[in-house]
């Protein structure tokens, strides 16, 4: 990493502890994840542990340690969604594209997310890709979707 | 009973108590004998409140608080163990009993199988299931057996994770984990060491170090905290997996660094079976390191542990009785000049066992001619390296130190306790600067690390020392020789220990086989006065100074003295009846292989290569059977530190107290009772002892005062002493010629994981893990240049040696720099060397 990156994720925090949380949200935001690499220089600037930092990032799940894919689907697992199959859904992805949830292809195409409530719970179960919303989804539909992603 | 403002007055079922402000009831409670189940709380760590099971009752108070996270209040009633309580407790027992394998808490059969280890097979096996190695000594199963539970209401739930073993020293089976956290706290709260941290949340929680790393890669120093204090099977130590409970302990001093640290031995039998620290507050305050804590048992239980007295004659081996061992030993010597004799002790070995050593050598055998593998050990910087004892503190002044300067020290695996101690000063706003090189443990946690270029580490602390001398002087000196952001960090470091209030400097062992070995240490002595700093030298030997103060050198007489002086001479002719002035035959270790022929080398838990030729006849006593067949030499069985009473003296010059624990292994006894054996065989007097506090006593009689036996002076005293060890200064390294390229500079240390001249390696599986044998370490672009992958077989030759070593590529070893440790590094010569580099041709 240059001076000029670690400046750039660094700048205008002190190196304190409480330093810890808004400092991974802009690694997150400026490179898509939490990286080893990204985790050893917050470990070096904050001293303060590279596990006790992963301990502290993975108990959030606004955080990822896998660089995102260039497609993103996210699964609803709400309570209409789950109570209309979407678990299924997540199982049919999981074995199409042979990742499990937070993980992200070994092409780099698409990662796969479990997401908590997409807000519309009439359409469930629901699958966002990217930012479309796609409804009252079934497996097979969602197979044909995903080739429309490269 | 008068309300002072330092107690309260509280009421614990319906028993009155004055209790101190500011305990939790918890402790209240135990400090008045009144038990209440806990699993995560423990007397060493904060209060953590997650098992619930600790939950009480109190007036006024709303639902159930945890005893182990409210203070006591003046007037609070509490009530521990109502119906209610109980039920919950059992209910909250129940929910975390439903993630763990319960067979051994609540099967049907077990209280029949305790007793007859009956299993619920068909046939007639007995063998009871042993899921895990904590049976018998599980806080879980006391909890169980308190709160009377004895099913699970709620539907099982195993996690089947993988058991984690691939890590040296314990293995982790997080199926038994209650997620108590004690082993996050006590790595973080006690060792500062951050090694473990829960990861991810709710169901999903499991506990380890970042991403998906080992322990090993994560950077954990294995002493073990984490094992002592999980209260169920999940963290289970390799070694001693399936032992069981110890029947006893014995509290004595670890022999494997000159840190000395307190430890607990615990013993089945007549067995070690485990090792843990003692509660000493002066020396390692209830700390350990992985040699200490894991390395223990295995290295006195070796099935290569010398039984019996041998006669090992042209590649055969007789087993001999003392008696003939004795009389064979005793002819031998009898017929042996003084000039022809040499002995050479270990300084692992107890100060009765080295003076006794040398008596005997200069009583009996009326020679000079004693020596220790310590003179190569240290090179020709030994002197230079004792004199800063002179200056020494003792540990515990890290405490109150304000600015620590680290002198080539890593504090990763030996020595961790050190570590410990730094990074507690580091948290209260000490400062710390380390020297070194090379990558190691302190680089991440320290303010500033000065990074010499290799070789160049004398020029960088002669600049420090320059710029410390005189007032406002710093600014205008230069530091020769060294890169611009050094000059700048240096002039900080300067300052830094001109106004410090209480400086410390700590001196560790990567500059010990250097070529200015000699310079480095006068110059830390010097840097000391100028700032006005303790000094705290690190041995890797336990006994080190033992050895000089009992005087196993020619150079030294007991008591420090030099050899050439006369008076003191005069006093030992006296009460030994040995003209000692007239000694002087030149003769030391370093003289073993170019010197004249010895008829006779007596080893004593030393370890030369080849040692049966140095000499017609050798006897080699140790703890085990040497590495290779032997041609001819009689070897002798003697006891390890934990099989005989002694004292040793720390590197703070604290004399300490090392206790049998067990008896030696077969026939084998103590050093110094063999010694004495043969002399009295030889008919020579003065050794009449019959146990090590005799010989203690005359040591303090006419050597100097140890103090009592049974209870040593626990001051330490700073070294005083008025020899000088003479080594001469070893040839550098010859030039080399890579065609027009510099050459490659390689250090090499020498290995300190030895115990008895033999590495713990070789004894000790995770050992191998820990402490790699024979791996250069290079800079990834250097391998690269050079096509050499990681283990690759790689040839590093200069004029003098070619070796194979395997390659290890580490991002932060310095370009064009090498890195290995070796057993004796010293066969190859000083540090640096210039060499050469290339991938051996398959």
């Amino acid at each position: 990493m240059s001076s000029e990156k670690r400046a750039e994720l660094f700048s205008g925090y002190q190196g304190e502890e409480g330093d810890l949380i808004p400092i991974l949200q802009r690694v997150q935001e400026k490179q898509g994840y939490i990286s080893e690499e990204a985790v050893r220089r917050i470990s070096r600037f904050l001293k303060i542990s590279e596990n006790q930092i992963y301990g502290v990032a993975s108990f959030y799940s606004q955080f990822r340690f896998t660089e995102p894919g260039r497609n993103s689907i996210k699964v609803c697992l709400g309570t209409a969604c789950h109570v209309r199959g979407g678990q299924i859904l997540i199982d049919a992805v999981e074995r199409e594209l042979d990742i499990s949830p937070g993980e992200t292809t070994a092409c780099g195409r698409f990662d796969l997310q479990r997401v908590a409530c997409l807000g519309c719970c009439a359409l469930a179960p629901v699958v966002q890709i990217n930012d479309d919303i796609y409804s009252r989804m079934t497996v097979i539909r969602l197979k044909e979707i995903l080739q429309n992603y490269e | 009973m008068g309300k002072t403002s330092k107690t309260v007055q509280i009421n614990m079922d319906n028993q009155r108590l004055e209790v101190h402000r500011g305990l939790t009831i918890l402790q209240a409670a135990e400090s008045n004998g009144i038990y209440i189940p806990t699993l995560c709380a423990h007397q060493d760590l904060s209060p953590f409140g997650g098992c619930r099971m600790c939950i009480v009752e109190v007036e006024g108070m709303r639902g159930f608080p945890t005893a182990c996270t409210t203070p006591v209040e003046e007037g609070m009633v509490i009530r521990t163990k109502t119906s209610q309580v109980q039920a919950e407790r059992k209910e909250i027992l129940q929910l975390i009993l439903s993630e763990h394998t319960s067979s051994c808490l609540v099967c049907d059969e077990k209280v029949e199988c305790k007793e007859f280890m009956g299993t619920i097979r068909k046939a007639g096996v007995t063998t009871g299931c042993r899921y895990c190695p904590n049976d018998d000594q599980c806080e879980l199963q006391d909890v169980v057996d308190y709160l009377e539970l004895d099913e699970i209401g709620y539907p099982v739930y195993y996690r089947g994770l993988r058991v984690e073993k691939e890590d040296p020293f314990y293995d982790r089976d997080y199926n038994l984990c209650i997620l108590c956290g004690r082993c996050i706290r006590v790595c973080q709260e006690v060792r500062a060491a951050n090694t473990l941290a829960f990861k991810q949340r709710g169901r999903f929680t499991v506990i380890g170090p970042a991403f998906d790393r080992t322990h090993m890669e994560a950077g954990c120093e294995f002493c073990g905290a984490c094992v002592s204090v999980c209260p169920t099977g999940a963290l289970s130590e390799k070694a001693r997996k399936w032992e069981g409970k110890p029947d006893r302990e014995q509290i004595t001093t670890c022999a494997l660094c000159g840190v000395g640290c307190q430890m607990r031995l615990l013993i089945k039998g007549e067995k070690i079976i485990g090792s843990l620290p003692a509660q000493d507050p002066v020396v390692n305050s209830g700390q350990l390191c992985v040699k200490g804590r894991f390395c223990v048992t295995e290295l006195v239980n070796h099935h290569r542990r010398l039984r019996k007295p041998q006669r090992h004659q042209n590649g055969t081996e007789v087993e001999l009785s003392w008696n003939e061992a004795i009389e064979a030993a005793a002819a031998e010597l009898s017929v042996c000049a003084p000039k022809q004799f040499g002995m050479l002790i270990s300084p692992n070995c107890s100060n009765e066992d080295l003076y006794i050593a040398q008596k005997f050598a200069r009583v009996a055998m009326g020679s000079p001619n004693i020596d220790s593998s310590t003179r190569t050990f240290y090179g020709h910087g030994f002197s230079a390296y004792l004199d800063l004892f002179r200056q020494s503190a003792p540990l515990a002044d890290l405490e109150k130190s304000s600015d620590i300067l680290c002198v080539g020290l890593d504090a990763r695996f030996g020595r961790s306790v050190v570590g410990v101690a730094l990074r507690k000063a580091m948290k209260r706003g000490a400062r710390i600067v380390t020297i070194n090189p090379r990558p190691h443990n302190l680089a991440l946690m320290a303010d500033i690390w000065l990074k010499p270029i290799l070789g160049a580490e004398a020029g960088l602390l002669r600049s420090l020392v320059k710029m410390t001398e005189r007032k406002n002087s710093t600014s205008r000196t230069r530091a020769k020789g060294q890169g611009r952001g050094l000059t700048q960090d240096l002039l900080t470091v300067a300052e830094m220990l001109k106004n410090a209030h209480s400086p410390a400097i700590l001196v560790g062992s990567e500059f010990l086989q250097h070529d200015k070995s000699w310079q480095i240490f006068e110059l830390v002595g010097r840097l000391a006065q100028n700032v006005g700093a303790r000094i705290l030298p690190l041995p890797a030997q336990n006994n080190l100074l033992g050895s000089i103060l009992m005087g196993t050198y020619p150079e030294i007489l007991p008591g420090g003295f030099s050899s050439a002086d006369e008076k003191k001479a005069r006093q030992f002719k006296k009460s030994w009846s040995v003209n000692l002035a007239q000694f002087s035959t030149g003769w030391n270790a370093s003289a073993l292989s170019t010197g004249p022929r010895l008829k006779v080398l007596y080893l004593i838990g030393e370890n030369l290569p080849g040692f049966d030729q140095l000499a017609d006849f050798t006897i080699y006593q140790n703890i085990y059977s040497p590495d290779s067949p032997t041609v001819d030499a009689l070897v002798l069985p003697s006891a390890a530190f934990t099989e005989a009473d002694g004292t040793f003296i720390n590197g703070e010059g604290r004399i300490q107290r090392v206790r049998k624990a067990v008896n030696p292994p077969g026939d084998a006894l103590p050093d110094w009772e063999i010694l004495c054996r043969i002399a009295r065989k030889m008919g020579k007097k003065g050794f009449d002892f019959s146990s090590a506090g005799q010989i203690h006593r005359e040591i303090s009689r006419s050597v100097m005062n140890l103090g009592r036996f049974h209870r040593p002076k626990r001051k330490p005293v700073p070294l005083t002493w008025q020899g000088r060890v003479n080594v001469s200064r070893p040839k550098p390294s010859g030039k080399v010629k890579d065609g027009k390229q510099i050459p490659f500079l390689l250090h090499a240390s020498s290995a300190e994981h030895v115990y008895r001249g033999f590495l713990l390696t070789a004894f000790v599986e995770g050992a191998r893990q820990i402490f790699p044998q024979d791996m250069v370490d290079i800079n990834p672009k250097d391998a690269q240049k050079k096509g050499i992958s990681q283990g690759d077989a790689v040839v590093v030759s200069c004029e003098r040696f070619q070796e194979t070593w395997t390659a290890n590529i580490v991002d932060e070893q310095p370009p064009r720099t090498l890195h290995v440790t070796l057993h004796q590094s010293a066969s190859l010569g000083a540090n640096p060397h210039r060499v050469k580099v290339k991938k051996k041709d398959v």
